[in-house]
């Protein structure tokens, strides 16, 4: 009994060590980005790589605060992608559940708008979606950029929750509909709680895209008291002059935060979710 | 329990929207007769704010009851955004324009014609700029302000090589440049620094021996590279590159910058823009002073590129009159006098001062104005050409003339 | 049983069943429709948009006139009879190829590797992966080109004292073989957090029971995962190769910015670098539309078997 427990924290060990590996080497450019926002600029710039700032500055954080409009563009950034998540991965959850689960007239041309929506490239949309949007008065405006994103989150979210319904076996839900439960019974105590993780991953993945989305929100948008932090970011490399790279460091870190946070308060229904499924595979 | 949840997450996310829809939907600004869009790009921001601020407070008490919105752009995506508007409209009445951009627009008609004779000083406007803002005969673009090239140095290193006196021709450099060598030994170090493809300083080799990039001849272009005097300058240029920098042949002049590489210690001197002085790094700034670069014929500065931008109106703008108003008030006299203060070059002869900056501006050259121009430079045909003569994969001869007929080819598509 | 004759009450009975009937058949419609409708208002026109203008010639000249000229079919002529177009294609396959491989293979290790790790190592490996989805990519791709530039980049600095040869100096961006490389690393970097924390979450679905009733009866770690875990991941992992395909293909920013605009040539043009060259930087509108409906035409082809096996897989449900 000792041996075989002995065996298995030795692998789980050897697992460790090469998640860490892993880590780091993953990692390495976002500790780059770190550190640099805390170097001189004579460090940022030598010939000898400062792996380690001993002498932290913070003058760059506080260049970069002090930047117009930086709290006005993250809360523009926050609410403009809270909204789009909110309602995109609701949208998408119940037409997910419609593919899955019903059958219905035109449900593969749905399936094919969904995947070919994706298929077109981004560049050629911006003009057009200008004109369109100017038309409903809706430049220049935070909703107009909402449903922008909103057009681009939704497909990959009905496509990849899709593929999370599918992955629960129907059975469950018919054994609990034999059971006596209604149809709205069987999404909540049987759907919702699998279907947490996927739900997870998927509005994780809308917020970071939505939150990093450059183009859109430039041309989109005009005054500066409307715009996102991305576009806000876009100031520190804009000039014809030289770019203040300690200072665009250190507001890419502060711009990476609310992802940050917003993982960190989901991902613990992804690793709740982990042990009610199974743990080795 | 988690229906009233999910119900609740449903009813947030819908108040949310209609908030933000009130709120925003009643917010957005359209330019009427009581306030006029201008852009700017972001250089004005941080360089001159005190400018722009002037220019409104003159444009609003000569025009009270309409406010100027500032708008400010990034070079790298201004001309997608202004495209944009072009198509769906709320775009600028005022826009910043550089002047290698401004050519490709006025050809398609996106400008409105300005009467050159009511701004300050036009009939001594930079000729490089002036010309920018020309198409067929009409005005469309004022002249904002220009930039030249200038060495910047440091005094330490060129006293320690023995330089007593700063270089007045190309070949006097490049025997500075040996003595620079002797004292230096250190690796990867340049006497000059120069990144092999930095087509804007190696054109002023051309320019220098009476060569040039295109003209136009009875309304075709032809190449002008491989004339005599172009393959003069490029060879000038080949020899000063290789006594003077070890900087990359293959590379551009931002990947590294020229400042950051003197800034590490690994040059003597750079040329580049006059503000470069600004980021030679704590350690050398004291050591730094900046000189006109010498052309090949004593007493002549070498033609520099004259960089610069231009103001003008879009055809799309409803208040035309109001723009080219408020361009009036940003291109006086007192205005050009603030960016020169600045450090820029103001855009007429008149009220040219003798800094460095503005004294390499004496001789100057301009890439040719052609619809296509652009087209030229995103396919990096002048660059391609220095990096195939500087690493002799090709003749000087052979490398000019398919770069000459290339870019004839390509300003001559319809 | 059916009497003789209706009633009132079995009229009404039947007129209810009828309407549940279509209200339940309506459920599904009702699901879609918001984003049918969101869809349709936002991308209808310029979906348009783009069908018209490829058939035209529109340039700036047009665009500010707000109308072109109609050419018929000669933008797909000249772009389907241009040499580097051909080229430019079979690099990008290639391209997307090696890209989507790299993620898919690693990503999955990724995702089985952290069921396997302790808690506290599983928490830190997601969080950094989350940390390295969250950089912006302009900043990664700036952060990567300092760490290769061949001045005083890391990469340089560390490959050389680790013995592994002299690279002082080497420019890591001198053949396109190396410039495509740095871009596919930079690419997969970017991309296995979300492969690895979709198939993490994917994991998590497989029912726990399942997997020891297979341990009852005597199945072995790889054999657990080939006839348990993988069926059920089987969705997912189609989705994410036909979404990684979709992505890599039309990826336009990190090739863009790593090469640089001034080392940016046909040679090493990808398919959106083409589509941003020779149609929006030319202000070649119509050019530029035919070549994004190509661009579709081209994914859809590559990604045909993966979408199709998705789409069958709903099916046989």
């Amino acid at each position: 009994m000792n041996g075989r427990k002995r065996g298995r924290f030795a692998r789980q060990t050897g697992w460790n060590v090469l998640g860490l590996a892993i880590f780091v080497v993953m990692v390495f450019p976002v500790f780059w980005m770190l550190s640099t926002a805390f170097k001189s600029n004579e460090q940022i710039i030598s010939l000898n790589p400062t792996w380690f700032p001993l002498h932290p500055t913070i003058q760059h954080f506080r260049d970069a605060i002090h930047r117009p409009f930086f709290w006005v563009d993250v809360k523009n950034s926050l609410i403009i992608v809270s909204v789009t998540v909110a309602i995109s991965i609701v949208l998408a959850f119940l037409a997910a559940i419609a593919l899955a689960r019903y059958r219905f007239g035109g449900r593969k041309l749905f399936i094919v708008l969904v995947i070919g929506i994706q298929m077109l490239p981004q560049a050629g949309l911006i003009i057009p979606l200008y004109v369109v949007l100017a038309r409903y008065h809706q430049t220049n405006a935070l909703t107009g950029v909402i449903v922008t994103y909103m057009t681009f989150v939704l497909p990959f979210s009905v496509w990849t929750l899709r593929g999370f319904l599918l992955g629960i076996p129907k059975e469950l839900e018919e054994a609990a509909m034999v059971d006596g439960s209604t149809r709205v019974g069987v999404f909540m105590k049987i759907l919702l709680p699998l279907m947490g993780p996927g739900l997870v991953a998927t509005s994780v993945f809308a917020f970071i895209t939505t939150w990093n989305e450059y183009i859109f929100a430039r041309v989109l948008l005009n005054d500066q008291s409307k715009q996102t932090v991305t576009v806000w970011l876009s100031y520190f490399s804009g000039s014809s002059r030289h770019t203040d790279w300690g200072a665009l460091m250190a507001a890419s870190s502060l711009t990476a935060i609310p992802v940050v946070i917003f993982f960190l308060l989901v991902q613990r229904r992804i690793a709740f979710g982990l042990t009610q499924g199974a743990v080795r595979g | 329990m988690k229906r009233r949840s999910i119900v609740a997450l449903c009813l947030v996310a819908v108040l949310a929207a209609a908030i933000t829809t009130a709120a925003t939907l009643g917010a957005t600004k359209k330019a009427t007769a009581s306030s006029i869009t201008v852009w700017l790009q972001v250089d004005a921001q941080s360089g001159w704010p005190g400018v722009v601020a002037a220019a409104n407070q003159q444009f609003q008490s000569d025009h009270p009851g309409t406010t100027v919105n500032v708008q400010y752009q990034n070079w790298g995506d201004h001309l997608q955004k202004f495209d944009a508007t072009l198509a769906g409209g709320g775009g600028p009445d005022v826009i910043e324009m550089g002047n290698t951009e401004m050519t490709k627009y006025m050809a398609a008609g996106a400008f409105a014609a300005l009467d050159k004779t009511t701004f300050d000083n036009s009939a001594n406007w930079l000729k490089g700029l002036a010309a920018s803002g020309a198409f067929g005969g009409k005005t469309y673009g004022v002249p904002y302000y220009a930039g030249s090239r200038v060495v910047t140095y440091r005094t330490d290193l060129f006293k320690k090589a023995g330089i007593k006196k700063l270089p007045a021709t190309t070949a006097q450099y490049m025997a500075d440049a040996k003595l620079l060598f002797a004292k230096n030994p250190k690796k990867g170090f340049s006497s000059v620094y120069i990144a092999g493809t930095d087509w804007y300083f190696a054109m002023s080799f051309v320019f220098d021996y009476g060569g040039g990039i295109a003209t136009q001849v009875s309304g075709k272009w032809k190449g002008l590279l491989a004339s005599p005097q172009s393959i003069a300058g490029l060879t000038a240029y080949k020899n000063f590159f290789l006594a003077t920098s070890r900087g990359s042949k293959t590379t551009d002049e931002s990947h590294p910058n020229a400042y950051d590489v003197y800034a590490q210690g690994l040059a003597a001197s750079m040329i580049g823009p006059s503000w470069f002085n600004c980021c030679v790094g704590k350690a050398y700034t004291p050591t730094t002073a900046q000189f006109v670069m010498p052309g090949h014929v004593k007493g002549q500065a070498i033609p520099g590129f004259l960089g610069g931008s231009d103001l003008a109106v879009p055809v799309t703008s409803s208040n035309k009159a109001l723009a080219t108003d408020w361009i009036k008030d940003f291109t006086n006299t007192s205005s050009e006098k603030g960016l020169q203060a600045k450090g820029n070059i103001p855009n007429a002869t008149n009220l040219l001062g003798t800094s460095i900056n503005e004294r390499a501006a004496a001789r100057s050259w301009f890439v040719p104005t052609a619809k296509h121009w652009v087209d030229v430079e995103n396919g990096n045909i002048l660059r391609n050409m220095l990096a195939q003569i500087l690493t002799n994969k090709l003749t000087i001869q052979q490398a000019a003339s398919s770069a000459s007929d290339n870019i004839a080819s390509v300003l001559n598509q319809p | 049983m059916v009497p003789a004759v209706e009633t009132t009450f079995d009229r009404s009975r039947r007129r209810r069943r009828f309407w549940n009937r279509t209200l339940q058949g309506a459920v599904p419609y009702g699901l879609i429709a918001p984003i049918v409708v969101v869809i349709a208002v936002i991308l209808g026109y310029p979906l348009y948009w783009l069908v018209k203008l490829s058939t035209e010639r529109y340039g700036l000249f047009e665009l500010i006139r707000h109308s072109g000229t109609s050419i018929g079919l000669d933008n797909y002529r000249s772009v389907l009879r241009d040499s580097i177009f051909w080229h430019t294609l079979l690099r990008t396959v290639i391209f997307t190829a090696a890209n989507v491989t790299l993620t898919m293979v690693i990503g999955t290790l990724l995702a089985l590797l952290l069921v396997r790790v302790s808690t506290v190592v599983r928490i830190l490996l997601s969080s950094g992966l989350v940390l390295v989805w969250s950089m912006p990519v302009v900043v990664a791709v700036q952060i990567w080109y300092w760490m290769t530039n061949y001045q005083n980049g890391v990469v340089n600095y560390a490959l050389t004292k680790l013995g592994f040869g002299n690279f002082f100096q080497h420019d890591w961006y001198a053949t396109t073989f190396s410039q495509l490389s740095l871009t596919t690393l930079l690419i997969v970097w970017g991309a296995l957090p979300f492969v690895v924390i979709t198939l993490y979450a994917g994991l998590a679905q497989v029912p726990r029971d399942l997997v020891e009733a297979a341990e009852v009866d005597g199945a072995r770690g790889w054999r657990v995962f080939l006839d348990i875990t993988l069926p059920i991941l089987r969705p997912i992992l189609l989705i994410l190769t036909s979404l990684s395909i979709i992505w890599d293909f039309g990826v336009f920013t990190q090739p863009y910015l790593l090469i640089g605009q001034s080392k940016i040539v046909p040679g090493n043009y990808l398919m959106s670098v083409y589509l941003f060259e020779e149609g929006y930087f030319k202000s070649d509108y119509g050019r530029g539309a035919a070549i994004s409906l190509l661009m579709l035409l081209m994914v859809a082809v590559l990604s045909v078997v993966y979408v199709r096996k998705m789409v069958r897989i709903g099916d046989a449900q």
